[in-house]
């Protein structure tokens, strides 16, 4: 299974194997990683799971569709390499990738 | 062509106008399209909300005198004020309070299934918003026997008819428990508006009310709404069920789909800084706008057929709740609560039956739109 390494506001990091298909945002969830609240479960209604992707996987990580990038504008603090980790679906090609978790989702 | 009630903006959204809701004194032009409202949610420079009792249409200054934070009020003191109660509205995240709002399902499915028919508005989704109402404000669950008295039509925010004398009863209410809070504090929410500071200072006692006020009144009415309407739905479509039964996992993207398809809150005011053109109407400044959710929420644009349900809809970007700085505070509550009766439904109950019901029509200054039920018995059957 692919490894995603989280990186929470502290520094502290945790690595996770997330299935093939699972999102991001998933992972963290079922891993009670707090630094992601995703109130809507991953329909792309709550900005509330936002990530900032690690700038070595920037080109790697498939571009935010429409939707996702109108809402990125609600997140909290966005900047370069901003995300909803619920639109990012692991694949193999993501094996390791490294994402940095904002302070809060609020 | 007959208009459906459920979408009553279509065909002005689709021919990119816009509708007027028309009120004897004030003529308010409705922003439809998805996108649009989007902006203008997030331009609270431009559309702002800074302006008591004016932010819900129609306005409530008969009905209420404080101001309701943090609603109706801007940044950056918005951003401040919301700051306070956030921690109260995310009570709903921490994974303990999932079997307590489950529990509180069981209870209520437990008793319809002992009668041949519930009134699903009265006598469970009243019942259950206003227990679950004890479990976000830590509040003995006796309190919401009170919350339960005072009916389905209390104190309606947005709604056609505002009771006056219905919504004394809330005022009252407030102030007496800001005074018990006061004299006996304990780790309620009217204790901690009691201990909250705000730039420095303590909360004023309007303060306090208007924070109360609009937590009260603002998921009332919308959460009951949702369940009744998603009910009414699983009653009528039975294959529905079936597919939440089989495929638990829906749950989730289903209860998001019924926020966006039934819409329980239709739209929201907000008041012009500079004159605007909405679609050819053209709009004063302090004269207000309307933000459609609803409509945005059938936007052909952005949801493939946007007049189905579809239980699995993702991603789902709808604005159900609202969008930008204001967006619902009360969200994780109104997701847990409906997560959490159709996670029971479908493990307890084989079969819904819709027995009677009566469309709730909202009136929108000359336009009809159907939120939720005046009442709608359904069987429940083990
Ligand atoms: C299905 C149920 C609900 C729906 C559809 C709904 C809808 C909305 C919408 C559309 C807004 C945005 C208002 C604006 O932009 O001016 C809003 C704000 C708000 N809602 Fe809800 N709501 C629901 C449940 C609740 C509940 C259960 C509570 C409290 C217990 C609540 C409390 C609030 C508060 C405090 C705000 C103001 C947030 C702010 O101004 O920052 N809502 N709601
Ligand atoms: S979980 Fe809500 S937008 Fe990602």
């Amino acid at each position: 299974m692919p490894l995603v390494k989280y990186i929470q506001h502290d520094g502290s990091e945790r690595q996770i194997e997330v299935e093939v298909g699972q999102t991001v945002m998933q992972g963290a969830v079922d891993n009670m990683i707090d630094a992601i609240a995703a109130e809507c479960g991953g329909a792309c209604s709550c900005a509330t799971c936002h990530c900032y992707v690690d700038e070595s996987w920037r080109s790697k990580v498939p571009p935010a569709n429409d939707i996702e990038t109108e809402m990125l504008e609600c997140a909290v603090e966005p900047a370069a390499g901003s995300r909803l980790s619920c639109q990012i679906t692991v694949t193999d090609e993501l094996d390791g990738l490294v994402v940095h978790l904002p302070e809060s989702q609020y | 062509m007959s208009i459906d009630k459920t979408d009553p903006f279509r065909e002005a959204r689709e021919s990119d106008r816009t509708v007027v809701a028309n009120y004897s004194d004030e003529r308010i032009p409705m922003i439809l399209r998805h996108r649009e409202v989007r902006l203008a949610a997030r331009d609270w420079q431009t559309y702002s909300s800074d302006a008591p009792c004016r932010v819900p249409i129609p306005e409530e200054s008969d009905v209420r005198q404080v101001r309701q934070l943090p609603i109706e009020v801007d940044p950056p003191e918005h951003t401040d004020y919301r700051k306070l109660v956030l921690p109260f509205f995310q009570r709903p995240l921490d994974p303990t309070m999932a079997p307590k709002i489950e529990a509180l399902v069981d209870t209520l499915l437990s008793e319809a299934m002992t009668k041949t028919s519930v009134d699903v508005v009265a006598e469970f989704a009243l019942p259950l918003q206003s227990r679950a109402l004890t479990h976000l404000l830590n509040m003995p669950m006796e309190e919401s026997e009170l919350w339960i008295s005072w009916g389905t039509h209390v104190f309606r925010t947005g709604g056609d008819s505002l009771d006056t004398e219905q919504a004394g009863a809330l005022d009252r209410y407030i102030e007496q428990q800001l005074d018990r809070a006061e004299d006996n504090p304990g780790a309620d929410f009217f204790s901690e508006l009691h201990r909250a500071q705000f730039k420095g200072r303590g909360l004023t006692r309007e303060e306090m009310t208007g924070i109360a006020n609009l937590t009260f009144a603002g998921g009332r009415d919308t959460i009951i709404n949702l369940v009744s309407s998603g009910l009414g739905y699983l009653a009528q479509n039975p294959k529905a069920l079936q597919q939440l039964r089989e495929n638990p996992s829906l749950i989730n993207t289903a209860t998001e789909e019924f926020v966006r398809y039934f819409s329980p809150k239709t739209h929201i005011g907000r008041v012009a800084t500079k004159t605007l053109d909405i679609k050819g109407e053209a709009v004063e400044v302090d004269q207000r706008v309307s933000l459609c959710w609803a409509s945005a929420n059938r936007d052909a644009s952005v949801f493939e057929a946007p007049a189905e349900v579809r239980l699995d809809r993702k991603p789902n970007p709808h604005l159900g709740f609202g969008h930008g700085p204001h967006s619902c505070l009360g969200a994780p509550q109104a997701r847990l609560v409906m997560r959490s009766v159709l996670k029971r439904l479908v493990e307890r109950v084989s079969t819904l039956e819709l027995i009677t019901a009566e469309q709730a029509i909202e009136q929108i200054g000359g336009i009809e739109r159907n939120v939720g039920f005046e009442q709608l018995h359904i069987r429940f059957s083990e």
